[in-house]
C-alpha cells in the first residue's frame, strides 16, 4: 500500500517528529481523572449514535461543519495515511481531537480554521477545478504541496497571510490528533502510540521493565496518562475566554 | 517607441540572468536548440505548468546536440527571485542522450519511475527543496521569466539524486559542450 499510497510527508519523517508529541502528552500533566480509552470514547459521544457499518458510536463535530471535517479529514489521510505499517490519521481521530480542542485549548484558532479551509476549497476549485475530495491522488498531493510551501498564496485564494502558515497549523494538530493521549480525543484504540512503538505512561520502571524496553520487547499497557492518579489535566487559559481545561 | 514599464520589469531579470549566468564565462558553447509544443520564450506559460492550475512539469523538447553528448541536464530558474537569485524550480539530468525532450508531468511522487526512454535520469532539489517540479508563483503584478535551460555533458557523471542546482552546476563544470535555452514568462494578477 504504501508504494501504491505515497506519502506528502515521508512516514520516517513524521513519526521522528511525532515522537516528541507522544512523548511531551505523556510527561505534561500531573495529578488525575482517569480515563480509559473506553470511558474516553463514550465522552467523545454525547448522542450515543451508532454508524450503521459498525457499532461504535458516531461523534458529533461541534466546532467544525460536516463540510470542514470531511475535507479536513479529507487532508489528515494524505498527511498520515494507512499503511503497512499501520492506522493512520483518519483511524487515530485526528480530525476528532482538532475539533474537540477548537472548542477548549485551541479556541483561538477557530477562525484560522474557518477561513483556511474556506480558502484551501477555493483555491482546489480555481487550481484544480475540483473540490479536495474529488482530485486524484497525485493532484491532492500536489494540492497539499503548494499549500505548503506557500505557493497557493494569492489574491485569488483568500488565505490569511502565506497558505504554508495554515498548512503548518494543520499538520501540527494532525500529529497531535494522531499521537497524543487518547483522553484528548484523538490516538484513538492508541493506534498513533502503537505506531510509534510507545509503550505507554508509567509511574515507575522496574529493571525487569528497562530490559524489555531496550530488547524491543516491552507490551504497550494502552493507559491515558491520566489513568494514573499521578497526572492530571493541563489547565490552560485563554485571553477572552477564561480558563478551561485541557479537554 | 518608448518601451513600457513592463517591458522594463521582464528586462531587467533578463539582462541580470546574462550577466551572472554561471556558464557564461566559457568558450563559444554549441547552442542546442530548446522548444516546447505548449511554451515559446518571452509569452506566457500556460497556468498548468504552475500552482495556480496543476501544476505539472511543462514539456520540453531539444535537437542540434553536439557530437560526442553522453548525458544531459535540465535546470528551470528564475534569475528575478531567490536570496540570492536565482530561485530553483526544477533539476533534472542523468538524461540520456538518446532522449528527445521531457514529457509533461515528471513524477512528483516518491518510488514512481521516470518514463521508459528517460531511464537513469533523476531529479534535484528545487528552492522549496523538494526533489521535483514546481513552478511559477510569483508575487501578483510582477511578470517574471523562467529560464529553462538544457545542458549537453561529454561524459556520463552518474550523479547522485537531489542535488541542489549548485551542486549540480558544480558537477557539470568543464563538462558541458552544449546549452540551449526556452524563457516563457508568468504573471499573477
Amino acid at each position: 500500500m504504501a508504494d501504491t499510497k505515497p506519502q506528502l510527508i515521508s512516514r520516517r519523517s513524521l513519526l521522528r517528529s511525532a515522537g516528541a508529541v507522544g512523548a511531551a502528552a505523556a510527561v505534561g500533566a500531573k495529578g488525575s481523572p482517569a480515563a480509559t480509552a473506553s470511558s474516553h470514547e463514550s465522552q467523545l459521544t454525547p448522542t450515543g449514535e451508532q454508524t450503521s457499518d459498525n457499532k461504535q458510536p458516531r461523534y458529533i463535530f461541534e466546532q467544525l461543519t460536516a463540510d470542514e471535517a470531511e475535507l479536513l479529514e479529507a487532508i489528515a489521510d494524505q498527511l498520515i495515511p494507512e499503511d503497512d505499517l499501520g492506522p493512520g490519521a483518519v483511524a487515530a481521530g485526528a480530525v476528532t481531537y482538532i475539533d474537540r480542542a477548537l472548542g477548549g485549548a485551541l479556541s483561538e484558532s477557530r477562525d484560522a480554521y474557518h477561513s483556511g479551509l474556506a480558502a484551501f476549497d477555493r483555491y482546489c476549485r480555481s487550481s484544480r477545478d475540483a473540490p479536495f475530495l474529488e482530485l486524484s491522488h497525485i493532484d491532492q498531493v500536489s494540492v497539499l504541496i503548494d499549500v505548503e510551501t506557500g505557493a497557493a498564496t494569492g489574491a485569488s485564494t483568500g488565505f490569511t497571510g502565506s497558505s504554508s502558515s495554515f498548512f503548518s497549523m494543520l499538520r501540527s494538530h494532525v500529529l497531535q490528533g494522531t499521537f497524543g493521549d487518547p483522553f484528548y480525543g484523538g490516538n484513538q484504540n492508541f493506534v498513533g502510540w502503537d505506531l510509534i512503538r510507545y509503550p505507554g505512561v508509567r509511574t515507575s520502571v522496574w529493571p525487569r521493565l528497562q530490559t524489555q524496553l531496550e530488547a524491543g520487547e516491552l507490551s504497550p499497557n494502552h493507559r491515558s496518562a491520566y489513568d494514573s492518579e499521578y497526572f492530571e489535566k493541563a489547565v490552560v487559559r485563554t485571553a477572552t475566554k477564561g480558563t478551561y481545561h485541557g479537554d | 517607441m518608448q518601451p513600457t514599464p513592463w517591458a522594463y520589469t521582464v528586462a531587467s531579470p533578463l539582462l541580470f540572468s546574462l550577466l551572472i549566468h554561471p556558464l557564461s564565462g566559457q568558450n563559444l558553447i554549441h547552442e542546442i536548440n530548446v522548444d516546447s509544443p505548449t511554451m515559446s520564450s518571452g509569452r506566457v506559460m500556460p497556468r498548468d505548468y504552475t500552482p495556480d492550475g496543476h501544476n505539472l512539469s511543462p514539456p520540453l523538447t531539444w535537437s542540434n546536440l553536439p557530437t560526442g553528448t553522453k548525458e544531459l541536464a535540465v535546470v528551470c530558474a528564475d534569475f528575478g527571485a531567490g536570496s540570492p537569485p536565482p530561485w530553483t524550480h526544477w533539476l533534472v539530468y542523468g538524461i540520456p542522450a538518446t532522449a528527445t525532450g521531457l514529457p509533461t508531468g515528471l513524477p512528483i511522487l516518491p518510488n514512481t519511475p521516470m518514463p521508459t526512454d528517460l531511464v537513469g535520469a533523476t531529479q534535484g532539489l528545487n528552492g522549496w527543496n523538494r526533489p521535483y517540479y514546481r513552478g511559477p508563483a510569483p508575487p501578483a503584478g510582477t511578470p517574471h521569466l523562467y529560464h529553462f535551460t538544457v545542458y549537453a555533458l561529454d561524459k556520463t557523471l552518474g550523479l547522485t539524486p537531489g542535488l541542489t542546482r549548485e551542486e549540480l552546476l558544480e558537477a557539470i563544470d568543464g563538462h558541458v559542450i552544449g546549452r540551449g535555452d526556452i524563457v516563457p514568462i508568468y504573471e499573477r494578477f
